[in-house]
C-alpha cells in the first residue's frame, strides 16, 4: 500500500541545514496497523507529513497504492489527499461552527458528493463511531473522546486508502485514549490500513507493528502481539 | 457559488465578527455614498445647463444674414445680405440627407387685439417644421401646417401668455384675434419650456406674412435641425459645408465673419459637455480614491480573518480542499461584504437624492439624480472592488500549508 525508498529530507535553518530524514526505507501492506514511534526530533512527524503529502521529500521514492507521489501541484496534492488519505489529529481540528455531522461530511463536500448523499453517508460513519445521537451537536458540546471519534469518522468518510493518525490520543486521558484505540483497532479489523504516530508505549503496543525512528533513521521495525484496547474499556 | 455550505461559512465569519465587519463595510458604503452623491451633483449641474438650452432642439443650426465686411466677387464691403425663399429650397435640395427639419423665420411686431384687450407681441412667421426645431409644445389646437402656408391662411398660434392676456377666461381656439387690424383665426395655443417671454409670441404661416408685407419672398432667418444621428464632428462638418455653400451663393468672402452667421448649437453644447465631462471625471476620481480606502479596509479585515482561520484552512486542505476552493471562499466573502455595504450606501444616497433632489431647481443646478447607468457602474465597481480587496488575502489563504494544521504539539 505504501512504499518508501531511500527517503531524505532536510530543513534549512538559517545558514546550516538540518538533515531530518536520512534514508528511510519502509513498506506498509494493506490492512496493517503500524505505530511510528520516536522521541521528539526523531523525524516521525516529518515522515508523517511526507506520507500525508503535506510536505515534499528532497529525494527518494514514495508510492501510494501504486501511484508515484512526486512533484505534485497543490491541486493534485489536494485531490490525492482527498482520495487516498484520512487524517486524525492530536487536537482533533474539528471546525467549531459546524455540527458533528457537517464536520464528517466535509471531505465528501470536497469530493463533490451531492448534499443529501453526503449527509446520509456522514450519518452512517457517525453511527459507526457511536455518535449518531450527537450528530447535530457542535464540537464545543462534545467531550475530548467524542471529538476524536468525530474526527475519526471524518477521516473515514472519504473512504481513504490509508488513515494517518498523528498522536490521536495525545490530548486524551488514558481511559478515553483506550476507547479511541479500541475504535481504531475495530476499523483496522475491517481491513483499513492505519498509521499511528505516537510516543506512548502502551498505545504503540495496541498496533500490530512498531517502527522505531531515531535521528532520522529506522532503528527498529518489528511485528508485535497486538494488545486489544477493548479489555481496558 | 450558490452553495449552501459556502454561504454558511461566510455568514458564520460575519456573525462572529459583527463589529469588525460593520466598521469595514461602513467605509465601503460611505465611499459609494460619496461617489454617487458626487455623480448626482455633476448630473444636477448638467441638468441645470441643459435646461437653459432645451428651449431649442439641441441639433439645431441657425443661419442669419449680416452685412459684408470685405469686398468680394466684384462687390464692395458693407453690402447687406438678404435671404429669400429660394435659399431655403436651395439648402433643402443641397443637403437632403443632412437636414431633418427646416423652416424660415420672418420677424414682425404686432399689436394684437381681442375685444377690448390689446397687447404688443412679436410675431414669427414660419414653416410647419419650425415646431420641431423650436420644440414648441402645442397644448390646444394645432400648429401651422402645409395647407396654411400654401393658402396663405390668416391663422395664428398664440403663446399661453398671449391667450391669458387677451382672452382671459374665454377659449381662444376658433376666435379671431386682430394683428395690426387684420383678423387672424387662432388655431392653437403653445407653451414653451424656455421662458415666459417665449410664450408672449405668436406664430403665423410664413407665406401669409410675406404677402402682408409687400408680397416679398424675403426671410429673416433660416432655422434647421440636422440628422440627429450625427455626432459632434459630423455636425460641425455639416455646418461648415452649409456656411461655405451659403457664402458662395451670396458671393461673400469665405473669410468674412460678418456677412453670414451660421450658428450651430452643437458648438455651445460641446463646451458644456466637455465642462461637465471634466467635472464628472473629477467626481469619479475623488469617489474612486475614497473607495480605494474602503477596499484597503476590506482587504485588511480579510487578512485578519485568514490569519485567524489559518488552522482551519490547513485542516480543510488536509481534507482535500483545492486551492481554488479556498480562493473562491475568501473572494466570495469579500465580494459579499463589499456588495452588501456598497448597496446600503447606494440606497442611502438614492433615498436622499429622491427626497431632496427635486427641491433644487436653480439655473445652474437642478434635480440632481442618479440614473440607471450610474447604479450599474457602481455595482460593477463594487464587485470589482470586492474581488480586488479579497485577492491578496485569498492568495495568502490558498498558500497556507496544510502542515500548520498538524504542527500543534
Amino acid at each position: 500500500m505504501i512504499e518508501i525508498k531511500d527517503l531524505h529530507k532536510s530543513y534549512k535553518m538559517g545558514s546550516n541545514s538540518l538533515h531530518v530524514l536520512k534514508g528511510i526505507n519502509f513498506k506498509v501492506e494493506e490492512g496493517e496497523l503500524v505505530a511510528i514511534m520516536g522521541s521528539s526530533g526523531s523525524g516521525k512527524s516529518t515522515l508523517l507529513n511526507i506520507l500525508g503529502m503535506l510536505d515534499g521529500a528532497d529525494s527518494g521514492e514514495y508510492t501510494l497504492d501504486g501511484v508515484p507521489i512526486k512533484n505534485l501541484s497543490e491541486t493534485k496534492a489536494a485531490q490525492y489527499r482527498n482520495k487516498f488519505l484520512g487524517f486524525i489529529f492530536q487536537s482533533f481540528n474539528l471546525i467549531n461552527y459546524k455540527s458533528a455531522l457537517e464536520n464528517v461530511a466535509l471531505p465528501l463536500y470536497y469530493q463533490k458528493v451531492p448534499r443529501k448523499e453526503r449527509q446520509e453517508k456522514a450519518m452512517q460513519y457517525l453511527d459507526r463511531v457511536g455518535l449518531k445521537p450527537w450528530a447535530t451537536h457542535h464540537p464545543s458540546e462534545l467531550s475530548g473522546g467524542q471529538k476524536q471519534r468525530v474526527a475519526i469518522a471524518r477521516a473515514m468518510a472519504a473512504e481513504p486508502k490509508v488513515l494517518l493518525a498523528d498522536e490521536p490520543t495525545g490530548a486524551l486521558d488514558s481511559k478515553t485514549s483506550y476507547e479511541v484505540m479500541d475504535l481504531i483497532q475495530k476499523i483496522n479489523d475491517e481491513g483499513n490500513t492505519i498509521l499511528v504516530v505516537t510516543h506512548e508505549e502502551d498505545i504503540a503496543h495496541m498496533c500490530k507493528r512498531i517502527v522505531h525512528l531515531k535521528d532520522g533513521v529506522i532503528v527498529e521495525d518489528k511485528k508485535i502481539e497486538q494488545v486489544r484496547a477493548g479489555q481496558y474499556v | 457559488m450558490f452553495d449552501r455550505d459556502v454561504w454558511q461559512e461566510i455568514f458564520n465569519t460575519i456573525k462572529t465578527n459583527k463589529l469588525r465587519t460593520f466598521l469595514t463595510g461602513f467605509s465601503v458604503g460611505w465611499a459609494i455614498f460619496i461617489l454617487v452623491m458626487l455623480l448626482a451633483s455633476v448630473n444636477g449641474m448638467q441638468n441645470g445647463f441643459t435646461n437653459q438650452f432645451n428651449d431649442d432642439a439641441t441639433n439645431s443650426i441657425f443661419v442669419r444674414p449680416g452685412t459684408t465686411s470685405k469686398a468680394y466677387g466684384g462687390f464692395e464691403a458693407g453690402r447687406r445680405i438678404q435671404l429669400k425663399n429660394d435659399d431655403l429650397e436651395y439648402i433643402k435640395k443641397s443637403f437632403p440627407d443632412d437636414v431633418e427639419y427646416i423652416s424660415a423665420r420672418y420677424y414682425a411686431n404686432a399689436t394684437a387685439r381681442y375685444k377690448s384687450e390689446t397687447g404688443s407681441y412679436s410675431v414669427q412667421a414660419t414653416h410647419p417644421d419650425h415646431q420641431a426645431i423650436e420644440k414648441t409644445l402645442v397644448v390646444a389646437g394645432r400648429y401651422v401646417n402645409e395647407a396654411d402656408v400654401i393658402n396663405k391662411a390668416k391663422v395664428a398660434v398664440i403663446g399661453r401668455k398671449v391667450a391669458e392676456d387677451l382672452f382671459k377666461n374665454e377659449d381662444p381656439l376658433g376666435q379671431f384675434v386682430e394683428l395690426n387690424n387684420l383678423p387672424f383665426r387662432v388655431i392653437g395655443i403653445f407653451t414653451d419650456d424656455g421662458d415666459d417671454n417665449a410664450e408672449r409670441r405668436i406664430y403665423a404661416p410664413i407665406s401669409t406674412y410675406q404677402r402682408i408685407y409687400g408680397n416679398t419672398n424675403d426671410i429673416n432667418m433660416i432655422a434647421l435641425t440636422y440628422n440627429p444621428t450625427y455626432d459632434l464632428a459630423k455636425a460641425l462638418e455639416f455646418s461648415g459645408r452649409l456656411e461655405d455653400l451659403m457664402k458662395r451663393r451670396h458671393k461673400i468672402d469665405p473669410d468674412d465673419q460678418a456677412g453670414l452667421y451660421v450658428f450651430n448649437y452643437a458648438e455651445a453644447f460641446e463646451n458644456i459637455s466637455s465642462f461637465t465631462a471634466v467635472l464628472k471625471g473629477i467626481g469619479i476620481g475623488v469617489g474612486f480614491l475614497i473607495l480605494v480606502a474602503g477596499i484597503v479596509g476590506i482587504g485588511n479585515i480579510m487578512v485578519f480573518t485568514i490569519k485567524e482561520r489559518t488552522k482551519e484552512i490547513g485542516v480543510r486542505k488536509a481534507l482535500g480542499a483545492r486551492p481554488r476552493q479556498i480562493v473562491n471562499l475568501v473572494l466570495l466573502e469579500s465580494v459579499f461584504i463589499t456588495a452588501i455595504s456598497g448597496f446600503v450606501g447606494l440606497l442611502f444616497a438614492w433615498i436622499i437624492l429622491a427626497a431632496l433632489g427635486p427641491m433644487f431647481q436653480t439655473p445652474a443646478f437642478s434635480n440632481p439624480s442618479v440614473n440607471l447607468s450610474t447604479v450599474v457602474t457602481a455595482t460593477i465597481i463594487l464587485i470589482v472592488a470586492g474581488v480586488l480587496a479579497g485577492l491578496i488575502p485569498a492568495m495568502k489563504a490558498a498558500n497556507v500549508k496544510p502542515i500548520v494544521a498538524l504542527s500543534d504539539k
